[in-house]
Order: C-alpha cells, then sequence, then structure tokens
C-alpha cells in the first residue's frame, strides 16, 4: 500500500514536472526575446553608465560616479528634468480626470453614443508622429487653425509652439489629447463592472447623483484610477516623439525633456556612458514614483 | 528536356553566382530636399560608367536625414559601414572623435586643393592640408534674396540689396505691410527663430562673424578652446534683429519659415541657401523667376567699409574606417570628383563646378546666375570642427532664441549661453 502511495506520488510528480517543463516551453519564446531586447540592453545601460563609452573604438574606461556627478551640475538635464516633471505632474491627473468624467457621461444611453466614442478613441490608435505634424500645422501662427478660430472670435492670438512660454503647455494639450481615449474607455470598462444594484441602494437611501459619484462611483473606481496614473505617468516620464516632431526641445531648451536630452547625448554628441546614466536616473526616477503611487493608491480601494 | 532543365537549374543558381562575384559600393546620401546637391545622387545612372570600367555595381541610398547620423553611427557600431558616405559636415567632429573617418592621402589633398577654387579650399581643408573627403558639388552659400517686385513697389532699386544694415533696417521699414488692423500680413524682413536651434544659428552667423564674433577661437581645433560669442560684436548681432522686432516693427515673429514665407510672397528679403530657394522657385512661386522676381547677394555688412561674412554650407564624400571595399570606394569617390565629372555633373544638375579650370568653360563662365554665387562664395566660411560644436550651435540657438522672444536680455542670453558651450566644448575633449 505505502508502495502504491510512493508511486502514484512519483507518477504525479513527473506529471507535474512535465506540465511545468511545457508551460516554460511555450513561453520560453518571450523570455528570450524579453531578455534579449529589454533585460540585456538594461543592464548593459546600467553598466556603461560607469564608464566614458567610445562604441566605435570599441574602448571602456572606467570613471566610477563621475558621469553621475557630472549630471548633478548639469543645468540642462536639470532643466530637462524640471519640464518633463511639469509635463507629467500635469498630464497624468487632467487626463485621468477628463477621462474620467467623459467615461461617466458615457455611461449614459444617448443617439450616436459609439460614435463619440469612436471619435474620442481615434488618437489613440493615430501614429504619434503623424498627429503630431497634423498639430505642428494646428498650431502655427499664421496659417494655423487655433489661431485662426481665435481671430474668428476676436480673441488674441497665440504664438503656440513658437513662445518658450507657451510650448510645453502647447505640448501638453497635444498629449492630453492623444491619451485621454484609452483613459476613457479604461474607465468605462471599469464603471460596467460596477452592480448596477450599489446606484440603487443609494438612490433608494436618496443620494442624488452627486452623492452616488462621490460615495459609490469614485471609492470603487480606485483600483482603475490607481493603474491609470501608474500606468500613464510611466509613459509620461518617458515622452519624446511628439516633442521631437513638435518642438525639437525648443525654444531654447523650453521643452527639452529627460529622453530627449539622453537621445541628444548619445547620438549627436556620442556621449554615451554619459547618457546612460541619464537613462538610469530616469529609471529610478520611474520605479520610486511608481512605488509610492501604488501604495498611496492603495488606501483609497473601497469594497462594498 | 532533361538537359534543358538542367541547364535552366545552372544558370538559375550559376547566374546569382556570377553577379555575387561583382563587389557592391554602397553610398549613403540624405533623402529629400534638404540640399540640392545630392542632386547628382538621385540619378540611379551617376555612376554607370564607373561601374563598367571597374566591374563594380554602385548603390545609392537615401536616408532620411534626421536620423541618417545615428544610423551611420549605428551600422559603423555593427561593423556594417557603408562604403561610401555623403555627409554634413557639421557630423563630422563626432566621427572624427570616433576615428569613423578615413583621411585623404595627402599627394591626392595637395592636388586637389591646388586645382580648385578657394571657396572649395575653405570646405576641404581642415588644417594643414588635410582633407577628410571631398566637399559636394555646386556651391551652396547662404545669401540674401530679395523680392524685386516689392523692391519696386517701396520705391526701392530692384537691383540693389541693402549693403549695411543701416540699410537693412531701412529697406525693411519700407518693405514691411501692415493690414486695416495694423497687423504684419508681409514682413520687410523674415526671421528663423524656432525648430531646431542649429538651423537658427545658420542663419544668423552672417550676422555674428560680420561684427567680428565668432562661434569659437581656434575654429580648426579638434578638442578645447573657448566660444567667442559673447562681446559686443555678438551682443551686437542680436540687437540687430530686436531692433528690427521692436523699435522698426518691420519684421515679426509669426513667419517661421523665412524661405517659405519668401517663396509665398509675404517676406520681402530672407538670408538663407541661395541654392533652395533657386530650386524651389519654379514649383513655388512661379512668377517670381530669377533676375527679374527675385535678387540674391551676399547678406549686408555691419557698416560701409566692411568685409561681409557668410556661411558655406558643406557635404562631404566620406569613405568610413571599416568600409568593405576601402580601395574600390576611395575609386569611385575620385571617379566621381575628377575634373571631367566635375565639369560634367555640374552642367547636367545645374551646379557649380570645383575645378578652377571648369569656370573658364561654357555655361559657367557667362551664367548670370553661377557668377553670382562664384562673387559671395570667397565671403563664406565654413562650420568650425570642435567636438564640442553641437553644444555650441545649441547654447547659441537657444540664446538668440531667449533673446528675440523676449525671455532674457541680449547680454544674460549671450551670458547663459557661453557658460554652457564652455561647457560642452570641455565635456566634448574629455
Amino acid at each position: 500500500m505505502a508502495s502504491m502511495r510512493h508511486s502514484a506520488r512519483a507518477v504525479l510528480g513527473r506529471a507535474h514536472r512535465r506540465h511545468y517543463l511545457q508551460a516554460y516551453l511555450f513561453i520560453s519564446p518571450v523570455i528570450v526575446l524579453f531578455t534579449l531586447f529589454r533585460i540585456w540592453p538594461s543592464l548593459q545601460t546600467l553598466y556603461f553608465s560607469f564608464f566614458k563609452v567610445e562604441l566605435l573604438k570599441g574602448r571602456l574606461t572606467y570613471v566610477g560616479l563621475q558621469n553621475f556627478i557630472d549630471l548633478a551640475q548639469d543645468e540642462i538635464f536639470r532643466r530637462a528634468i524640471a519640464n518633463t516633471l511639469i509635463y507629467a505632474l500635469t498630464i497624468v491627473p487632467v487626463s485621468a480626470f477628463l477621462a474620467m468624467i467623459l467615461a461617466v457621461l458615457f455611461s449614459e444611453h444617448f443617439r450616436l453614443r459609439e460614435l463619440f466614442k469612436a471619435v474620442y478613441f481615434a488618437p489613440m490608435v493615430t501614429s504619434t508622429v503623424a498627429a503630431a505634424v497634423v498639430w505642428w500645422w494646428l498650431y502655427n501662427p499664421q496659417f494655423g487653425l487655433f489661431n485662426s478660430v481665435l481671430r474668428l472670435l476676436h480673441l488674441p492670438e497665440q504664438p503656440w509652439l513658437l513662445s518658450s512660454r507657451m510650448a510645453l503647455p502647447s505640448v501638453i494639450i497635444f498629449s492630453i489629447w492623444k491619451t485621454l481615449g484609452y483613459n476613457m474607455v479604461i474607465y468605462i470598462a471599469a464603471l460596467q463592472a460596477i452592480p448596477t444594484m450599489f446606484y440603487e441602494a443609494a438612490t433608494i437611501d436618496g443620494a442624488g447623483p452627486f452623492q452616488r459619484f462621490v460615495r459609490i462611483t469614485l471609492p470603487l473606481l480606485a483600483p482603475t484610477t490607481t493603474f491609470i496614473l501608474i500606468y500613464n505617468t510611466i509613459f509620461a516620464f518617458q515622452v519624446f516623439d511628439q516633442v521631437l516632431v513638435l518642438t525639437g526641445g525648443g525654444p531654447a531648451f523650453s521643452t527639452n525633456v529627460v529622453v530627449l536630452e539622453l537621445y541628444t547625448q548619445a547620438f549627436q554628441r556620442y556621449r554615451f556612458g554619459y547618457a546612460s546614466a541619464e537613462a538610469m536616473v530616469l529609471f529610478l526616477f520611474i520605479l520610486g514614483v511608481t512605488v509610492v503611487q501604488y501604495f498611496y493608491s492603495r488606501r483609497y480601494e473601497v469594497a462594498y | 528536356m532533361g538537359v534543358l532543365l538542367v541547364a535552366a537549374l545552372f544558370l538559375a543558381i550559376g547566374l546569382p553566382g556570377v553577379s555575387a562575384q561583382v563587389p557592391t559600393l554602397t553610398l549613403w546620401y540624405p533623402a529629400g530636399e534638404i540640399t540640392q546637391t545630392t542632386l547628382p545622387l538621385r540619378d540611379p545612372t551617376l555612376f554607370a560608367p564607373f561601374e563598367a570600367t571597374a566591374r563594380v555595381k554602385v548603390e545609392m541610398v537615401a536616408l532620411d536625414y534626421d536620423t541618417m547620423q545615428q544610423k551611420i553611427f549605428a551600422a559603423a557600431a555593427a561593423r556594417n559601414v557603408p562604403d561610401i558616405l555623403f555627409i554634413d559636415t557639421s557630423w563630422m567632429p563626432g566621427f572624427l572623435k570616433e576615428e569613423l573617418l578615413e583621411q585623404v592621402d595627402p599627394a591626392k589633398a595637395k592636388r586637389w586643393l591646388a586645382a580648385v577654387t578657394p571657396e572649395i579650399v575653405e570646405l576641404s581643408d581642415y588644417g594643414k592640408g588635410t582633407m577628410w573627403g571631398y566637399p559636394q558639388m555646386g556651391i551652396d552659400v547662404y545669401g540674401l534674396t530679395w523680392n524685386k517686385q516689392h523692391f519696386r513697389e517701396a520705391g526701392l532699386d530692384p537691383a540693389r540689396p541693402p549693403q549695411t544694415w543701416d540699410e537693412l533696417r531701412d529697406y525693411c521699414r519700407k518693405l514691411v505691410k501692415r493690414d486695416a488692423t495694423g497687423k504684419i500680413v508681409r514682413v520687410g524682413y523674415a526671421i528663423r527663430h524656432v525648430g531646431h536651434p542649429h538651423g537658427v544659428v545658420h542663419k544668423h552667423l552672417w550676422a555674428i562673424w560680420g561684427a567680428g564674433a565668432d562661434l569659437i577661437d581656434n575654429p580648426n581645433a579638434l578638442r578645447g578652446g573657448r566660444v567667442k560669442f559673447n562681446n559686443e560684436g555678438g551682443r551686437a548681432a542680436l540687437q540687430l534683429v530686436l531692433d528690427m522686432l521692436n523699435v522698426d516693427k518691420c519684421t515679426s515673429l509669426d513667419f517661421p519659415d523665412p524661405r517659405a514665407a519668401f517663396l509665398r510672397g509675404i517676406a520681402s528679403m530672407q538670408i538663407s541657401e541661395t541654392v533652395s530657394i533657386r530650386a524651389r522657385q519654379p514649383k513655388e512661386a512661379p512668377d517670381m523667376p530669377w533676375t527679374t522676381g527675385w535678387g540674391m547677394a551676399l547678406p549686408p555688412a555691419r557698416k560701409a567699409g566692411d568685409k561681409p561674412a557668410t556661411l558655406l554650407g558643406a557635404w562631404l564624400f566620406a569613405v568610413p574606417r571599416g568600409a568593405k571595399n576601402r580601395d574600390l570606394a576611395w575609386r569611385a569617390v575620385e571617379w566621381v570628383n575628377s575634373e571631367i565629372n566635375d565639369y560634367t555633373l555640374a552642367r547636367k544638375f545645374g551646379l557649380t563646378p570645383r575645378y578652377k579650370t571648369n569656370w573658364q568653360k561654357e555655361p559657367f563662365k557667362s551664367d548670370a546666375y553661377a557668377q553670382a554665387l562664384l562673387k559671395m562664395a570667397p565671403y563664406g566660411r565654413r562650420l568650425p570642427i570642435n567636438l564640442g560644436l553641437n553644444g555650441i550651435m545649441d547654447a547659441l540657438g537657444g540664446a538668440i532664441q531667449k533673446a528675440w522672444h523676449g525671455e532674457a536680455t541680449v547680454q544674460q542670453a549671450l551670458a547663459e549661453a557661453e557658460r554652457l558651450a564652455n561647457k560642452a566644448i570641455a565635456d566634448a575633449a574629455k
């Protein structure tokens, strides 16, 4: 009897191992590719950040923390961090808030609702570069649509991308337009998961629309909001495409962001070690902000 | 039937094998309208005679300009660099730092420098007869272009452009046009103040150099040095445009693309690459033909008696280190830049020749446009070769933008640019 149980356990164990082996075999292509194109370059970047890198000569000169010390004294990099922070701190909450409002509006039934949903989602499926080129023309002070509308309304025309003061807000407006649809769709899905009985019970208890929104919708959307805030923050800190196309980082470094700065250092100044250090700083920054966001947001999650 | 099949199979396998024995030279050049000097490279038969005699195939590949520098670097890092590059010389400092380019044979360089015109020597010689490639066909000089009809309407002599800065301001005031509300609808002189900071600097170097300032103290030094634009000349150069904006009110920040504005007829004067206006005018401004519609001359000097200065745009045929067919590549480069091909190709593509002897031949000897370029070219200078050049241009371009946008005084902007640029020079030299 004991030996039968032992054999059965051995057979089960082998079956489990086979099962796990097959599972890992199936996901191994993804793991290999992820390792090759994500993990390995990240580790290499970390390694390079401690060296002066002369790629074509195949020469690495160890400099220790010198790249990071130079970074701390680099006012252009500090300005890029400030611009990136302003960008992220604006676009993330504004985009999330507007998306939530839109999602709540779209939870009501009205004519052409699906069409409007598609209109708001369309920017998400458009290439960022193509959209940025179009917006560059929309922002043109002479021929652009925005100033044409302002002229019609007898309002003062704006320099938009041509002004150091207005360029970053102009890029932010574009980015909000671009990301709004995605956030809205996430919120719509989350809203649909909220049981209607909560709203019914609240209505019976005399809660008005605003109270229902604040007491039921908002708290139950907290996990979704956490996800949207973290997801958007990560991408906001890595903004590059639209800045490169719309302004190139100017005028006068007013829209220069961290990723654009590290691109400039790597591919125009050939300072790969320095650019790697910048990338590492950005990585640690994003990681820190994400962790803080995650733990801070969890306290607002509720279950009814 | 079986014999036929075997023969067909043999041909199918054998022919590619035969053609594979003919080496292929790859040449990379920038696509699009970034420079008219790439016109010959867009002709797939350009190297046909050379291919026939050298038994080689030359494959010309057009790349997007904005990412070309990065692609060259990536190709070199992957040990898969093309055989010939047609590059913007502003990329050279970085390439030289990484020892990416091969030097032209000193004996051949000496013969070239003796045979070409002075502005081509300026573009070719990187100090003591050192050449890193052969500069492009066609003089690419930054000049003042003006709309002759606007001049006539304003009571100005259409054949006489402004010669000094004061005249430039005076002409600008006379040429500006406003609508009923007082808004400028046509600027007297269009300025470039947005976009890539290098472009902003390129289009204002005539004033910076003309006022006695400079980008750096030693233009031929690869490492080290200090900038030379935070001085009276640099401040005067920036103040000139500020005065046109705020005092004369004859220009505006709302016309950000000077060439497009000029060709659309909403700018009466502008300073940029003359070859670009020449190439774009037939399509974009067919009613403004060369000589009767628009004119071209050197940018104005600071005051009467001063020597004007301008920028020479420079591109280079270069052979990178690690080119798989190095010897053939040099032969191809020397062939396309030979005296006979210099004449033939310049004539065929409407460019200007580089050899002194070719300028004595028709049509260049009597062509008004070519001769006008030749008169302007000796006043042209190329960009310095310093490793910190990108940082210098970024800093100075930023300063120009800040000053003209009213976000800093000229003194503050140039002082900050000097600090940033000198740091870039020092960092690049490490």
